[in-house]
């Protein structure tokens, strides 16, 4: 399984970019490019009322399992998941191996426009990522003080 | 993996509580959450719990901590656990995924050192089972409940659970006192970003 690529701000003005457009087109909420190990990457819309690490987190963990769910019965062709609720519904929609688009939009839509509306996204994305994977960014922390690192949490007296 | 975002100069980080049932995995997240010194309330995320009615972890626990920025990155940790319980292991897998560090809450009690044992050797394969290896990822051993009676000597956890080619460093620990979590928390963050200022982070 190769990792995540480190993205860089060309990368991710295009992601964000393409997550506005998908907002203004489907009328969703939000939009997450979230990695699969529980890494929010980026947002758009308006998350304020919303703990997106959180829900980036549970959100591809969620999918994560029941993709290995899937696997158990041989449907190895996993590609989305939905949640219907009952103000805000949230779709799920694998963009790589190793990421995934998270769209929360209110119940009056249909989970089939956000599908239609996420497929070039999703696509477009993928390229992006596969670009940033070619490019292969080492981020060199070599010259950095060890000695900085050495005790990071303190406990409250 | 860590992963890197140069566009935001973000590093994040996972760390894997690991072990048999009723170790004190949760403990310890909820120790750090409730003792730790952030520099600002945004530092340290909400813990979420995904647990059974009888509050025993049915998927994981977790909360992000942000710690010191390295070269201009800022450093996110993101605490995870794991079900202790062998019907949840494929569930462990899962919260194994993208895994950079470990580590293991062993039970001191003699009672507790074949769950102990075979839960270490479930970690070793789920790992295997994502094409990792554990002899490749930081990991620290934590010997908790040291505050109960019969508990075994630490020579003897150490022979059952860490003696491999490498060592690697252990703990002692009373996580329900808070004793001992710190000490693994900064153990695991320290060979993390120890390996990465070694290695670097590399995107692929």
């Amino acid at each position: 399984m190769s990792a995540f690529p480190a993205l860089n701000q060309e990368d991710i003005d295009f992601v964000d970019q393409a997550l506005r457009e998908l907002l203004q087109k489907s009328e969703a909420n939000i939009a997450l490019l979230v990695e699969k190990a529980g890494y929010l990457i980026h947002q758009c819309g308006n998350p304020e009322a919303l703990d997106t690490t959180t829900f980036a987190t549970l959100g591809s963990n969620a999918y994560n399992a029941v993709q290995f769910m899937a696997s158990l019965v041989n449907e190895n062709n996993f590609t989305s998941m939905y949640q219907q609720g009952e103000n805000y519904s949230t779709l799920m929609v694998n963009v790589d191996e190793n990421s995934l688009l998270v769209i929360v939009f209110p119940t009056h839509l249909t989970v089939g426009s956000m599908k239609y509306y996420a497929g070039p996204v999703v696509r477009g994305i993928g390229d992006r990522i596969k670009i940033a994977s070619a490019r292969g960014d080492i981020v060199d922390f070599s010259d950095t003080d060890a000695r900085d690192v050495q005790t990071l949490f303190q406990k409250n007296n | 993996m860590a992963i890197i975002n140069q566009a935001t100069k973000e590093l994040q980080v996972k760390i894997v509580y690991y072990g048999p049932a009723k170790s004190g995995k949760t403990t310890n997240l909820e120790q750090i959450h409730s003792n730790v010194q952030v520099p600002n309330p945004d530092a340290k995320g909400k813990m979420t719990s995904l647990a059974t009615s009888s509050d025993r972890t049915l998927f994981f626990d977790f909360f992000p901590l942000e710690a010191v920025a390295i070269k201009g990155f800022k450093t996110k940790f993101a605490l995870f656990t794991v079900p202790g319980q062998v019907i949840y292991n494929a569930t462990r897998q899962i919260v194994l995924r993208g895994v950079d560090g470990i580590v293991f809450v062993a039970d001191s009690q003699y009672e507790k050192m074949e769950e102990n044992i075979e839960t270490f050797n479930h970690l070793q394969e789920n790992l295997k089972a994502l094409n990792l290896n554990l002899d490749d990822i930081p990991y620290v051993m934590q010997y908790n409940k040291r505050d109960l009676p019969d508990t075994a000597p630490v020579e003897y956890l150490e022979f059952l659970l860490n003696n491999r080619e490498v060592q690697v460093p252990y703990f002692e620990a009373a996580a329900s006192n808070c004793e001992g979590v710190f000490e693994t928390l900064n153990m695991i963050t320290r060979m993390l970003l120890h390996k990465f200022l070694n290695d670097g982070v590399r995107s692929r």
